[in-house]
């Protein structure tokens, strides 16, 4: 049992020396290794981290600032909405206003042409009568005119065939008498 | 140069003339178309006749022209003077008939400043003038 103590002793101490070696690393160049990320770091730190901190937080603002923008752009949509809504309800409104009285203004429109179209048919009826009258009157006073020639023409006819000169002589003794008569009174 | 000697100094002159009968009938009826004829006013004639009719009718010498449409009797002529007599109130009666079948019957009275139409034809276009409308 010593025995295997004491070779497990040694070979730990063995181990411990060997270990870097063992696992390949030099720790001379362990230590420049980690001098050289400390001024990698330093250098990083100084002059890298500072502007690309600088330039996310820019981007961060900017980004923010795009946010709120949307934000408003977001807030103003929604305010436009409203607003174009109710536009849209006045819109609808003044609409319906117009096309009510449009109906209003061509129903009054039929109304008053129905109105002109009968007074004219009306006045187109009374002078048709009106015409209609005077014609029927003139041709009366023509058909009675012309009876009248004809009346007249017939006695002529009749008269000339059937006056003599026995006749015509009682004729001239009337009238010379009846005109004696008038002068007389 | 003489003036224009007026118609009715002419119609006076022939009236007188003919009345008192110095010169005859014919001679001066001669004389008046003599006149006529050199004065160029033988276009007055109708009317220097009519102032004759006038004048001789104021003198009591009336001529009645008498159109009828067929020859009138003895007994419608005296009838006829009668009614002129009594009209004009003349002295001297005298008629100048005229036949015109276009009067039909009846018969027209002329006078000077007066005259009488009794004709039918007459009659008719009074009948058809008098009722004829418009």
């Amino acid at each position: 049992m010593t025995f295997l103590n004491q070779f497990a002793h040694e070979a730990t101490e063995e181990v411990q020396a060997d270990l870097f070696t063992a696992l390949g690393i030099d720790w001379r160049l362990l230590i420049l290794q980690i001098i050289a990320f400390l001024i990698l770091v330093y250098v990083l730190g100084r002059f890298v981290y500072p502007w690309l901190m600088k330039s996310v937080d820019e981007r961060q603002a900017n980004i923010e600032a795009g946010a709120k923008a949307a934000a408003k752009a977001q807030e103003a949509a929604e305010e436009n909405k409203e607003q174009v809504a109710a536009l849209l309800d006045e819109a609808r409104k003044q609409a319906a206003e117009i096309l009510g009285t449009a109906k209003l203004e061509s129903s009054e429109m039929l109304s008053a042409s129905e109105k002109k179209a009968q007074t004219t048919a009306e006045r187109i009826v009374a002078n048709a009568h009106d015409q209609l009258g005077k014609d029927v009157e003139n041709a009366r006073k023509v058909l009675y005119n012309d009876t009248l020639e004809l009346v007249a023409l017939a006695t002529e006819k009749v008269v000339t065939k059937k006056l003599d000169k026995r006749a015509d002589s009682d004729l001239i003794a009337d009238a010379v008498k009846s005109s004696s008569t008038k002068a007389a009174k | 140069m003489p003036g224009r000697i007026s118609r009715r100094r002419i119609a006076e002159y022939v009236a007188t003339e003919l009345i008192e009968a110095k010169t005859s009938q014919a001679k001066v009826l001669q004389q008046l178309a003599a006149f006529l004829v050199d004065t160029r006013r033988t276009t007055e004639l109708t009317l220097i006749v009519r102032d004759i009719e006038f004048q001789l009718s104021q003198k009591g010498y009336t001529n009645a022209t008498v159109t009828s449409a067929f020859d009138l009797t003895a007994a419608t002529q005296k009838a006829i003077e009668a009614f002129v007599k009594d009209k004009t109130k003349a002295a001297h009666i005298s008629l100048t008939t005229h036949v015109d079948p276009s009067v039909i019957g009846g018969v027209k009275v002329s006078l000077p400043g007066y005259e009488i139409n009794q004709t039918i034809a007459h009659q008719l276009t009074a009948l058809k003038t008098r009722f004829k409308k418009a």
